[in-house]
């Protein structure tokens, strides 16, 4: 919302610059986005030279058709002769006058006097748009009469002013009013608050206004108003000026009213045509089963029994608290008008905004909960600036409503307050600073909220907010106790910060992909009903497919020997209501198998676990290059997948995690050395070669402290369908050193059982 | 030392009168003279080591003839012979050795600015980076990391939080849901709940990781991102803790040099509420487009625990009291390293990747 300043300061008296209010607003009150400076420069005098004039006399121009030569009074005693091309006024209009010398936003350079087709010009006759009060420039501007001639136009224009951009959150809708802002600023810096007093005009010729609310849940109450004799027209320079820097259209002068009245006071209306409504009459109901409606902007508006309507009775004639309707929109020709100054409940107005995609001032006040009591300050102000400025007569009201909420009481502790927020506020500030908020504050601290608030204060907490929020610049910074802290990761979260930097380390990037998929090798995978686009609709079950797009990005990029990692979540369905979420860390790394299971090797010796697979089976890996372990898979990619040759894995860190042991217990590996001994056996080429390994463990026990296999060799030596595979023995006991001969010993025994098992030949 | 061993062999051969054959043949005399110039004609180490085999090794004659020397006088000549030549070729050894490092160090040199082997590194994500950090700070002010779940109830994710009825967080043009009842979390608070339901006070918790909302992706939205939660019930909690510690983390994040500031702010499970500000790294506070020209930096909301929340979760809310907050990691990343379009933290672009 944009407020003026020169409209705030009418209601609140405070010294402080613009700067300092919008600072300490942003503080304790809203979002102030901005503070715009509008109109035209204050320096060297510059507002001096901007003046009411009064024209006295018009004559043609003698050398130019569309100019005029006027004489005008701006109080110097005798007239200036200024030349002026708008043809708007006559003689006797009261107008607005820059002198030369003035700047003009518009203008780069002062103004200065000169001669127009031969006619001296002492000044200029100024459009709304020349001086930043609107984008009219049809004309020049026509005050009101009134001020003298000579009165410096800053005192009846706001031609020089500061606009506050602010946003109030969502519980502050009483801040989207003029009003409203200036209770706050009157509180914070303890300034004198005035809101506007309109008179309520007085009826004249009373007749009964007809308005039946069929839904007090939608609207809990309406009032309204009918005035005859009304005539449309424009508005008057200083509302036409507000409305334009309130961000405002000016549209004529009953519908300004509206949208003027709406901004001092928080609380929307809307003015019927009244002898458009059939019966002159108002109900307030649903909308029927497929019901239409065209809405001021033209378009047609299919309704559901969701909508909350105003109605003649027989149709539609507006979209309450949204749009009104365009056959009962207030036109030139109007002289009959239903103002109405209703009240709405906020989420079904909500609702229809958001499934009409309609947003508009007014419905952006309703959805957040308008205070019901505002409707009739708004209905008195908009009354009697249309008596005042449209020459009506008001000759009905009525007040439907079902009873308007209570205030809620609440008792407050000032200690606990103080307590609360951390600083000690006496309680005599307490008291003073909700006061100033207009919540009254009995003797024994009941604190009664104003309606404004009803909605968004009802517990003690809600008023130590009312006070920390005003008191928050001074509130110190100070460390919490801490007395019971245990700031440590768990077992899980170190692991996984191992596995990151373990992975970092030999050589992968990690990567961050969706948690959302466009498709999953797993069927059963969750699909959302309504995703954001189909690349993003499914909960994966395997962070794998993410990782080949990002190792494709990495091909288009040109990047070479791409090796990426990922931790995060996968959500495999479950027969709960919530799916099984697990960790997961998967990889894809250019190279072979041979490359992810060097990968993995590495990290499974830094997580202190021997590394063991199987052949397995994987749809997204070559079928004959892939294993299973008991975390998870690795294996080479599927050719069909990406091109090149990629390891991947992918493993749950739960499983993987759950043996890895507490801590590493010393062993003696340096007292005695370790007896070493390679063997290499021929097998046939089927025999893995894990398979010879374990059967060497089996046969040495546990004094073969390592085996290793180092070399397989293929070749016409060892014959067709066979493999020689080398293998690293190292013997090694805790307790003794080793003999020659009992490491010999242990290597026959290993040699036997490969024979025995796996028909093998020792070669060497 | 030359002369007396000779005259002390020639001695022997007088006194004896019978040599054996070796020794016999031998002169101790040209023996040493012969070393002593080859000695002196060695030119590398590798020579010393020649002529050290041929007059000191197994086969050599003087190794021979001590085998078969039988009288002390002889025997004890023929050793300080040895022990001569030995410190002879010791040192003429140690001189070329010297002479060829010396050699080295003036004739060899690289170019220092060639570069080294190649060594793959791999590279922690940004977010990664940024979320260890924050994790880091918390776990040094005591605090616990919770790893909270990202699918979750409407109960969790709103009810439990506060949310009214209507507000648009609820609404399926702003949240994914899976069905009515379910959604993908919009927040990390919902381990706030979870962390109270499993536990009482005193609690000292922070709970990062992905959440996900209906965001059109541009420049600065993703659907997915990350949030840092903070959570710390315990007795006497108050605001001027909350503004203390986010005023810790904010200077341990952006520099001890920063100011903050907080603004009043309106959250459902928080009362009162806050939002942090920090002075703005790029200008200090003078106005530059990174804050908009006002000096202050928007990071993020904050507040006092709502007694709804612990209503909800059986806390005794007059004796504790507690404050919460949940703040962006991107929003860190852009404001901190500059990322201008938060999408590139999801392309994984390795030229991205790497600059990390």
């Amino acid at each position: 919302m944009r407020a003026p300043l020169s409209w705030l300061r009418e209601y609140v008296t405070v010294d402080a610059p613009a700067d300092e209010i919008a600072r300490r607003l942003s503080i304790s009150s809203l979002e102030v986005e901005r503070v715009i400076y509008v109109g035209v420069a204050d320096v060297d005098g510059n507002l001096g030279r901007f003046l009411v004039g009064r024209v006295i006399a018009v004559e043609p121009h003698p050398n130019a058709d569309r100019l005029r030569v006027c004489h005008v009074d701006v109080g110097e005693g005798e007239a200036r002769q200024i030349v002026c091309g708008a043809w708007n006024f006559e003689a006797g209009a009261t107008v607005a006058v820059a002198l030369p010398g003035a700047r003009l936003p518009i203008l780069d350079v002062p103004l200065d006097e000169r001669e127009l087709r031969g006619q001296h010009s002492r000044g200029m006759i100024l459009a709304e748009d020349e001086i930043g009060l609107g984008d009219d420039h049809a004309g020049i501007m026509v005050l009101a009469e009134g001020p003298e001639p000579g009165t410096p136009l800053v005192d009846v224009l706001p031609i020089h002013d500061r606009v506050l951009d602010v946003t109030p959150t969502i519980n502050r809708v009483d801040l989207l009013s003029m009003v409203g802002l200036a209770r706050e600023v009157s509180a914070l810096f303890d300034g004198d608050f005035h809101p506007p007093a309109a008179d309520d005009p007085a009826i004249v010729d009373r007749e009964d206004v007809d308005v039946t609310v069929e839904d007090f849940g939608g609207c809990p109450r309406y009032i309204g108003r009918v005035f005859r004799d009304v005539s449309i027209g424009p508005s008057p320079q200083w509302l036409r000026s507000r409305l334009f820097l309130a961000e405002m259209r000016s549209i004529s002068n009953v519908v300004d009213v509206t949208n003027y009245a709406m901004h001092v006071w928080g609380s929307p209306l809307h003015a019927f045509d009244r002898t458009r409504l059939a019966g002159a009459r108002v109900v307030v109901r649903r909308a029927r089963p497929g019901e239409e409606l065209r809405t001021l902007d033209g378009t047609l508006r299919r309704l559901t029994t969701d909508d909350l309507m105003i109605t003649d009775g027989e149709r539609s004639v507006a979209l309450a608290a949204i749009m009104g309707g365009e056959e009962s929109e207030v036109t030139a020709e109007t002289n009959e008008v239903l103002l109405e100054a209703a009240n709405f409940e906020p989420l079904g107005i909500l609702r229809s905004s958001e499934r009409l995609a309609l947003r508009t001032a007014g419905s952006n006040r309703w959805e957040k909960g308008v205070d019901p009591y505002l409707a009739e300050p708004a209905a008195v102000l908009a009354s009697r600036m249309i008596v005042d400025l449209a020459g009506a007569r008001m000759t009905g009201h009525v007040d439907v409503q079902s009873g308007l909420p209570e205030r809620p009481v609440v008792r407050l502790r000032t200690d606990r307050a103080s307590r609360l927020i951390g600083l000690v506020v006496a309680p005599d500030e307490q008291r003073s600073l909700l006061e100033r908020l207009e919540f009254e504050v009995s003797p024994e601290w009941d604190v009664t909220v104003p309606t404004w608030r009803a909605r968004d204060v009802t517990r003690e907490v809600d008023v130590i907010e009312e006070v920390a929020r005003v008191v928050l610049d001074r509130v110190p910074h100070t460390m919490p106790l801490r007395r019971h802290v245990r700031g440590r990761l768990s077992k899980d979260q170190r692991l996984r910060r191992l596995v990151e930097d373990v992975l970092v380390g030999a050589g992968l990037s990690e990567a961050y992909t969706w948690s959302l998929a466009a498709s999953d090798p797993d069927s059963r995978a969750i699909r959302l009903p309504d995703p954001m686009t189909s690349d993003q609709a499914i909960l994966r079950t395997t962070l794998f497919p993410g990782l080949i797009e990002a190792a494709r990005t990495g091909l288009d990029a040109g990047a070479v020997d791409i090796a990426l990692f990922e931790i995060a979540r996968v959500y495999l369905p479950s027969d709960e209501q919530l799916p099984d979420e697990h960790w997961r860390v998967a990889g894809v790394v250019a190279g072979g198998y041979e490359a992810v299971k060097g990968v993995l090797e590495v990290l499974y010796a830094a997580l202190q676990l021997d590394l063991r697979v199987e052949r397995g089976q994987h749809s997204l890996l070559h079928p004959g290059k892939s294993a299973t372990t008991e975390a998870g898979w690795l294996g080479e990619l599927h050719p069909t997948l990406l091109d090149g040759v990629w390891g991947a894995f992918e493993l749950d860190l739960t499983t993987l995690f759950a043996p890895v042991p507490e801590r590493v217990v010393y062993e003696d590996v340096l007292t005695f050395p370790a007896v070493l001994q390679d063997i290499a056996v021929t097998v046939d080429e089927d025999v893995e070669a894990g398979a010879l390994v374990d059967a060497a463990r089996e046969a040495a026990g546990p004094l073969l402290r390592e085996a290793r296999v180092f070399d397989v060799y293929r070749g016409e030596q060892v014959g067709h369908g066979r493999k020689s595979v080398a293998i690293h023995l190292a013997f090694q006991s805790p307790e003794r050193t080793l003999t020659e001969e009992e490491a010999t010993a242990f290597r026959d025994e290993i040699v036997a059982l490969l024979v025995e098992r796996f028909g093998a030949e020792l070669r060497a | 030392m030359q002369r007396e061993v000779r005259e002390f062999v020639a001695t022997c051969h007088l006194a004896k009168g019978a040599l054996v054959t070796s020794l016999t043949l031998m002169d101790p005399q040209a023996l040493e003279n012969d070393a002593r110039a080859a000695v002196a004609d060695a030119s590398s180490t590798d020579d010393v080591e020649r002529i050290r085999v041929e007059y000191l090794g197994r086969k050599s004659q003087l190794k021979l003839a001590l085998r078969e020397v039988r009288d002390r006088e002889t025997g004890m000549a023929l050793n300080a012979l040895r022990e001569r030549l030995a410190a002879a070729i010791d040192g003429r050894e140690g001189e070329l050795a010297r002479a060829e490092i010396d050699r080295r160090l003036t004739e060899e040199r690289v170019d220092v600015t060639m570069p080294g082997s190649p060594v793959r590194r791999g590279h922690l994500h940004l977010i990664t980076q940024i979320r260890r950090e924050v994790e880091d700070i918390f776990l040094g002010l005591g605090y616990t990391v919770v790893d909270g779940r990202e699918v979750e109830t409407t109960r969790y994710n709103f009810d439990a939080l506060n949310f009214p009825d209507g507000h648009p967080s609820r609404s399926p043009l702003q949240t994914l849901f899976l069905d009515d009842d379910t959604v993908l979390r919009t927040e990390t608070s919902p381990a706030q709940i979870r962390t109270m339901e499993a536990q009482g006070p005193p609690v000292y918790i922070v709970s990062l990781g992905r959440v996900y909302r209906r965001d059109t992706p541009d420049a600065t939205h993703t659907p997915t991102f990350h949030q840092v939660e903070g959570l710390v019930v315990d007795e006497g909690i108050t605001l001027a803790d909350l503004m203390g510690t986010l005023d810790y983390l904010l200077k341990a994040l952006f520099g001890e040099a920063r100011r903050t500031e907080f603004r009043t702010h309106h959250f459902p499970f928080t009362e009162p509420s806050i939002e942090a500000h920090v002075s703005c790294h790029m200008c200090d506070g003078s106005g530059c487009p990174v804050c908009r020209h006002s000096g202050w930096i928007e990071i993020g909301g904050a507040g006092m625990v709502d007694p709804k929340l612990f209503e909800f979760v059986g806390y005794d809310s007059d004796r504790y009291t507690g404050f919460a907050f949940g703040w962006g990691l991107e929003r860190i990343a852009v404001l901190r390293h500059g990322i201008p379009d938060l999408r590139e933290l999801w392309r994984n672009d390795p030229r991205l990747l790497s600059q990390f």
